[in-house]
């Protein structure tokens, strides 16, 4: 990505599509709207620890929106953000129970609301259930599928960096770490129904 | 190998979008055809997801730090940028007020009374009679700027009037004949002085003033000014200042 200047929203928006998420997208996002979630917390009964976990949660159901299509830049970035920690915030303190009064501008922020994004709002309980179902997966897995999915590394790629004997052993592993993770996830129907309900944000 | 492996393993591939062709038609229609197949690619689908979302909060993560970092650090730089601007605003102010203060000492031990006298004489504008009964044959040739023509003419007068000892010494002094325009206000000063009137008065003093200080005489030129300081009702009241009487009681001490 280059860096030194701020790339449009469109330019973003292209740049978050791809295959992999660079960092400096990343950093943008965070030069740019980290001060104003953490204004509009602060503002409304939260802490700046609030507004930090709830800013990371944000970028994450962000660039998920916008790798599954579902965001095209109908609105700016900013506004979109704004409206995702508006949503996430007001369902949290909805959540702690610290006033009626906050129910009621929930509501209220929900009709002013242009686009209908009530639904993309961050559950960060269920993230960090999938953090500790991943990490129960165990390293090795963890590196494989994560070098496979997420880095989008091939198969040979891996092969060199984890040093296995040869790449069907790799496209082995990789198999039996998914279906690991598959059962796991089977296991707990709940969970899966839940996580499958935000991860897809259908 | 038993089915249920090589069906996940067809399953994976196909949602790695490994496969093509005859394998992938395959594929399709056995799962169109068996739930638990159906069943077993959205749990696989999940499951691929789950690894995605895993990656990228933990890519967020470690930037998050990163950044907390940076941002927390940004308003103490502003801090400090505020701070160096002070720092260079106030320096410039100093060099400033130093220049300006060896400017002021260098104008006040430097000024000559030639200088002051350059610095406020302006060519009288004569546009009506201020004084006389009746008007002055000098008055033309005056107001044409001729100023020879005036000194000749007031040469041939028998009987001078106000307005020509006034005219007179105006035009000497424009002809840088400082003692000349000295004698004719003086003359104009003591005329009025003999007949209790007052011509002039005020007009002649300024310029005898300015003729004195024109005739590097400061000590003489000092009590007219200071009268004309001092009288905020003066004509020429306005044309002096502190700093101008500061410098000629200097050059009157001499």
């Amino acid at each position: 990505m280059e860096t030194g200047r701020n790339l449009t929203d469109n330019e973003l928006l292209q740049i978050l599509r791809s295959d992999t998420v660079p960092d400096d997208a990343i950093r943008q996002l965070y030069r740019s709207q980290m001060g104003i979630t953490k204004a509009y917390i602060n503002q409304n009964n939260g802490s700046d620890e609030d507004a930090e976990d709830i800013f990371q949660e944000v970028i994450l159901v962000f660039i998920e929106l916008v790798k599954k299509d579902k965001f095209r830049g109908e609105s700016s970035i900013a506004t979109f953000l704004y409206a995702i920690t508006r949503n996430t915030w007001l369902n949290e303190l909805k959540k702690r129970g610290r006033s009626k009064l906050r129910e009621e501008k929930f509501e209220k922020a929900k009709d002013n609301t242009e686009m209908d994004i009530s639904h993309y709002m961050v559950n960060r309980e269920l993230k960090t259930q999938l953090m500790r179902v991943m990490d129960s997966l165990g390293e090795t897995c963890k590196k494989i599928l994560l070098a496979f999915y997420y880095d989008n590394l091939a198969i040979k790629e891996i092969l060199q960096n984890l040093q296995y004997e040869n790449e069907q052993v790799v496209r082995n592993k990789k198999y039996k770490c998914l279906k690991q993770l598959e059962q796991m996830l089977a296991g707990q129907t709940q969970l899966a129904q839940n996580l499958k309900s935000i991860l897809f944000y259908e | 190998m038993n089915d249920n492996f090589t069906n996940t393993n067809l399953l994976i591939q196909y949602l790695d979008g490994e496969l093509d062709g005859e394998a992938l038609k395959s594929i399709q229609e056995k799962i169109a055809a068996n739930d638990q197949l159906a069943a077993e690619l959205e749990s696989l689908r999940l499951a691929k997801q789950v690894v995605k979302t895993y990656g990228l909060k933990k890519t967020i993560g470690s930037i998050h730090t990163e950044m907390m970092k940076e941002l927390s650090a940004r308003p103490v730089q502003h801090r400090i940028g505020i701070r160096r601007i002070l720092q260079y605003t106030a320096r410039i102010a100093a060099i400033l007020i130093i220049v300006l203060g060896v400017t002021v000492l260098y104008q006040y031990f430097s000024a000559t009374p030639e200088q002051l006298f350059r610095n406020n004489y302006e060519t009288f504008q004569l546009h009506e009679t201020r004084g006389g009964g009746t008007a002055s044959v000098l008055e033309d040739p005056f107001k044409n700027g001729d100023t020879a023509a005036v000194i000749s003419a007031f040469k041939t007068i028998d009987k001078p009037q106000p307005e020509d000892f006034f005219l007179n010494g105006l035009a000497a002094l424009n002809l840088n004949h400082a003692p000349d325009a000295i004698h004719s206000f003086l003359a104009l000063q003591q005329n009025n002085k003999a007949t209790n009137t007052h011509f002039f008065e005020e007009d002649a003093e300024y310029y005898l003033g300015l003729a004195y200080l024109h005739n590097d005489e400061p000590a003489k030129a000092l009590p007219l000014f200071e009268h004309i300081y001092a009288d905020q009702a003066h004509t020429y009241h306005r044309k002096i200042n502190s700093w101008f009487m500061l410098k000629l009681k200097k050059m009157a001490r001499r």
